[in-house]
């Protein structure tokens, strides 16, 4: 139960090795199109680090990586693979934009918006985790459903109900007495920042400290026996599955009272941070601490995209193409999230074996020799 | 012809955690005899076989067969040479038929790469006549019984010729008749020139089956020796190392209350009918009522029923006077009961859990190991845990290791120390002893005779007779879901416990009808 330090060195070290191996990798896509690997790869790792707006920017990337990854990291301790970040960011973000926009004082006004959102991405995650719990409903396929089903309604709220009168393109703004007060004036970090490495804390106290956290990861790990320790596996499923949406729609809160203060009608100022945010948790090994880490890398590497454009146009030269930044990024995501997607998969065989063992034989089973 | 079908000289197996699990073994096998292979858990038994398998590479050491050199890389290796392994973990594939399974990996094919069933066929009966391991080729192996499975791993070697036949305590899995039928068989295997190594731990066996034993101890080989020249006490010592207690000490003490009363419990099977069908006893303080019966008669369902992990159809369980049918788990426990489950890595223990955290399996919800705000008190859940793993003498390296670094024996004193360390009313104990080496068996024996004696109620569900007999007061035998009678072990002989087990129950047995003899299939 304690933090053991060795226990985070092997993980350590392989993610650096994955690092390695996905820039050598993506030098020679590089070569290949063309241009300078040194000039690519200093402006992507680097770009964050060029001015001070830019690193404070990067800073705030991590807060909806951070938060959809700990969805994704709740419900996958669980043994729940929760897919449903994104969407349950989605209503996370309408709800935080809906009451946004009413008359609160201020204080009270993002305590309630915010409460709101986690409740309402929480209930959205819930409804996939008592699917499963009661009617064996694969949390996959549920959770990718509601995602849609989610697009399509905040999409409907966003366009008939919450749209700005003059720039119908997006919803109204929220109100100043809800926005997040901003850390360091007329930048994008604003006061989420702090709550979200709170929240990455709070996870970790929640799953190792607690009464909860032990039953949660006993399902996760040995179903049957946490049955026999007396959990009920679909009460821990379902309110991990409640954890995990309300931290997705966190995610979405902040995005609205924090960084925007609005959503686009087809939300594609939001999209897709509950995707990355599985890789986020991948390669942070499903933990809250290396999840901080991860998310801040992958904040380096979204900023550093932006900046490899710019640094890479030299003379009468276009700059590298986006498809081929993003190719490259990929590449060093999948070579980074390959060992704890690696971990998991082998969990994920092991656990089956064991089932499968344990329904053919009745026979004890003794530690090898 | 050399005089050795296997030879293995100065075999050393060091493990990558620096465990030493053999410690330079010689080890021969003399052609044509069934060697046993004795020693408590940890020995290096399974190790040494695993290496003449080639699943295992020595760290050191020669194999030679029947006097020639070799080198087994792998298991493919080691069937070249005529060397066929059954495990005590089958190998078989749940969905592919029995036919299927034999011939798995080396198929008859026709010309377009076809399985050619019917030859496929041909060869497995033309085998199981020969052999008399007879199994119902067209089943999914899902379908069929242990006893049926290890007759296909078995087969599956001599499929592919081997003449070297390694078993690995094949008996854990098998019934008194399967086990008899397997000792028939072994035998005849031996008259036709096939070698055989059999591993165990149960000296009553080497006695039965063997012509020489090699007894190993911690990794080195203590003697071979002529089975008929030493006696049980004598393999005893020689595998422990010190004087085995073969009868316990059982103080007579007056029960007291019934503690745990089952009335008319109907339970269902996983398949949706009864397992259980209308069983009622009661249990006293101070008192072991034993459940005996060949396994999957329905004890399982039993137990599972009484210790909240399944829903009862019909019946009443009552606790300490109290009704608790169909209460969950954390309620039962918070009522005073223990439950020592049947199969330990299932239930009992999380294998990734540290010896701390599996001390409180059950308890995470209870004062004082959490406080109102549900948080888990670690200093005292730390000081929980150094107490079990005291009190009960459990060998690990800290109560921050996990479970999965202690052995068999010590992962059950722990799941057995939590139980009891709850103070429990009831104690339900399923299968206890199951794979324990003798010195721990003895250990979580003399537990339970203890927890009787301190006047709690034991239920003990056993599939090992002389356990159930050593240690119950009463004992009810169980038959396809129902007690075929209930037995004071001091006044029951082996015939009739054997009898009951088969299906023919006491009163049947009392009033001596010979129907009921000649229903009756032994046990």
């Amino acid at each position: 139960m304690r933090l053991d330090l060795r226990r985070y060195a092997k993980p350590l070290a392989e993610s650096a090795l994955s690092v390695l191996i996905g820039v050598a990798v993506g030098t020679l896509l590089v070569i290949l199109a063309g241009y300078s690997p040194v000039v690519f790869f200093k402006a992507l790792f680097g770009g964050a680090f060029r001015s001070r707006n830019a690193f404070l920017d990067t800073l705030s990337y991590m807060v909806p990586l951070t938060l959809t990854a700990i969805s994704f990291a709740v419900a996958a301790r669980a043994s729940v693979f929760n897919i449903g970040a994104e969407g349950q960011m989605y209503i996370g973000a309408l709800v935080a934009n809906a009451i946004g926009v009413m008359a609160l004082p201020n204080g009270a006004h993002q305590v309630v918006a915010i409460l709101a959102a986690f409740l309402a991405g929480g209930l959205w995650g819930w409804i996939a985790g008592i699917l499963k719990a009661k009617r064996q409903v694969n949390e996959v396929v549920s959770t990718i459903m509601l995602n849609w089903l989610a697009f399509y309604l905040v999409n409907y709220v966003a366009t008939y109900h919450l749209y700005d009168p003059k720039a119908p393109y997006k919803t109204e703004y929220v109100r100043e007495t809800a926005r997040l007060p901003e850390l360091i004036p007329r930048t994008s970090l604003t006061l989420d920042w702090v709550l979200t490495i709170l929240i990455a804390f709070l996870m970790f106290f929640l799953v190792w400290k607690t009464s909860l956290g032990y039953e949660i990861r006993a399902t996760g790990i040995n179903p049957t026996a946490a049955e026999y320790g007396g959990v009920d596996p679909s009460k821990v499923i379902s309110i991990s599955m409640f954890l995990s949406g309300g931290a997705g729609g966190l995610a979405g809160a902040f995005l609205v009272l924090g960084r925007f203060g609005f959503i686009t009608t087809t939300l594609t100022n939001i999209l897709n941070w509950g995707f990355d945010g599985i890789a986020v948790s991948l390669v942070g090994r499903n933990h809250p601490i290396g999840i901080l880490f991860s998310a801040l890398f992958f904040a380096l590497l979204y900023n550093g995209a932006l900046e490899v454009q710019v640094a890479t146009a030299t003379g009468g030269k276009t700059g590298v193409p986006i498809e081929l930044v993003l190719a490259v990024m990929g590449i060093i995501v999948i070579a980074v999230a390959v060992p704890g997607l690696w971990d998991m998969v082998q969990e994920r065989l092991l656990l089956r074996r064991k089932r499968v063992e344990v329904r053919g034989e009745a026979a004890g089973t003794v530690g090898g020799e | 012809m050399a005089e050795y079908a296997i030879e293995m000289r100065g075999m050393v197996k060091i493990y990558p955690g620096g465990t030493v699990a053999l410690k330079g073994v010689d080890f021969a096998v003399r052609e044509g005899e069934i060697h046993g292979l004795l020693g408590e858990n940890g020995a290096g038994k399974t190790t040494l076989m695993e290496i003449l398998y080639g699943t295992r590479s020595p760290t050191e050491g020669e194999i030679f067969v029947r006097g020639r050199r070799v080198e087994i890389r792998s298991p493919r290796d080691a069937m070249a040479l005529g060397i066929g392994m059954v495990h005590q973990h089958f190998t078989l594939i749940p969905v592919f038929t029995a036919l299927e399974n034999v011939v798995l990996g080396d198929e008859p094919v026709r010309s377009a790469g076809l399985l050619d069933v019917q030859a496929a066929r041909a060869r497995v009966e033309e085998l199981m006549d020969q052999t008399g391991l007879h199994v119902p080729l067209d089943e999914p192996v899902e379908n069929l019984s242990t006893g049926e499975r290890q007759r296909i791993e078995i087969l599956k070697m001599l499929y592919r010729n081997a003449d070297i036949l390694i078993l690995d305590e094949p008996t854990a899995v098998l019934t008194p008749l399967e086990t008899k039928e397997l000792f028939a068989f072994l035998k005849r295997m031996r008259g036709e020139g096939k070698t055989i190594v059999f591993i165990t731990h149960k000296l009553r066996e080497v006695k039965a089956i063997t012509d020489r034993v090699t007894v190993l101890r911690k990794g080195e080989v203590v003697g071979t020796v002529d089975t008929a020249e030493v006696s049980m006490e004598e393999l005893a010592r020689m595998m422990v190392g010190r004087e085995v207690l073969f009868e316990l000490e059982k103080k007579p003490r007056e029960p007291e209350e019934p503690k745990l009363i089952v009335e008319d419990l109907w339970v269902r099977g996983e398949g949706g009918d009864y397992a259980v069908k209308g069983v009622s006893f009661e249990v006293r303080g101070g008192e072991i009522f034993g459940i005996a019966g060949v396994e999957g008669n329905g004890q399982t369902e039993l137990v599972e029923a009484i210790t909240g992990l399944r829903l009862p159809d019909r019946g009443r369980v009552l606790l300490a006077g109290e009704d608790v049918t169909g209460a969950r788990p954390h309620h039962l426990y918070a009522r005073g009961l223990g439950h020592i489950p049947e199969d330990r890595h299932r239930r009992g223990i999380i294998l990734e859990f540290t010896v701390a955290e599996n001390s409180i399996l059950g308890l995470q919800r209870l004062p004082p190991f959490m406080n109102k705000w549900g948080v888990l008190q670690e200093s005292v859940v730390r000081d929980w845990a150094r107490k079990v793993v005291e009190r009960f003498e459990i060998d690990t390296p800290g109560i921050d290791a996990p479970a999965s670094a202690l052995s068999g024996g010590n992962q059950q004193k722990l799941i057995v120390g939590r139980e009891i360390m709850k103070d429990p009313k009831v104690v339900v104990a399923a299968q206890p002893t199951r794979g324990l080496d003798v010195a721990a068996t003895e250990y979580i024996r003399r537990t339970l005779l203890r927890m009787r004696d301190e006047g709690r109620a034991v239920l003990l569900v056993s599939a090992d007779l002389d356990e159930v007999l050593m240690l119950s007061d009463r004992v009810g035998v169980m038959y396809e879901g129902e007690l075929m009678g209930v037995v004071r072990p001091e006044e029951v002989t082996l015939e009739e416990i054997g009898m009951m087990m088969g299906g023919v129950r006491l009163e049947d047995i009392k009033s001596g009808g010979a129907k009921a003899e000649a229903e009756s299939t032994g046990g």
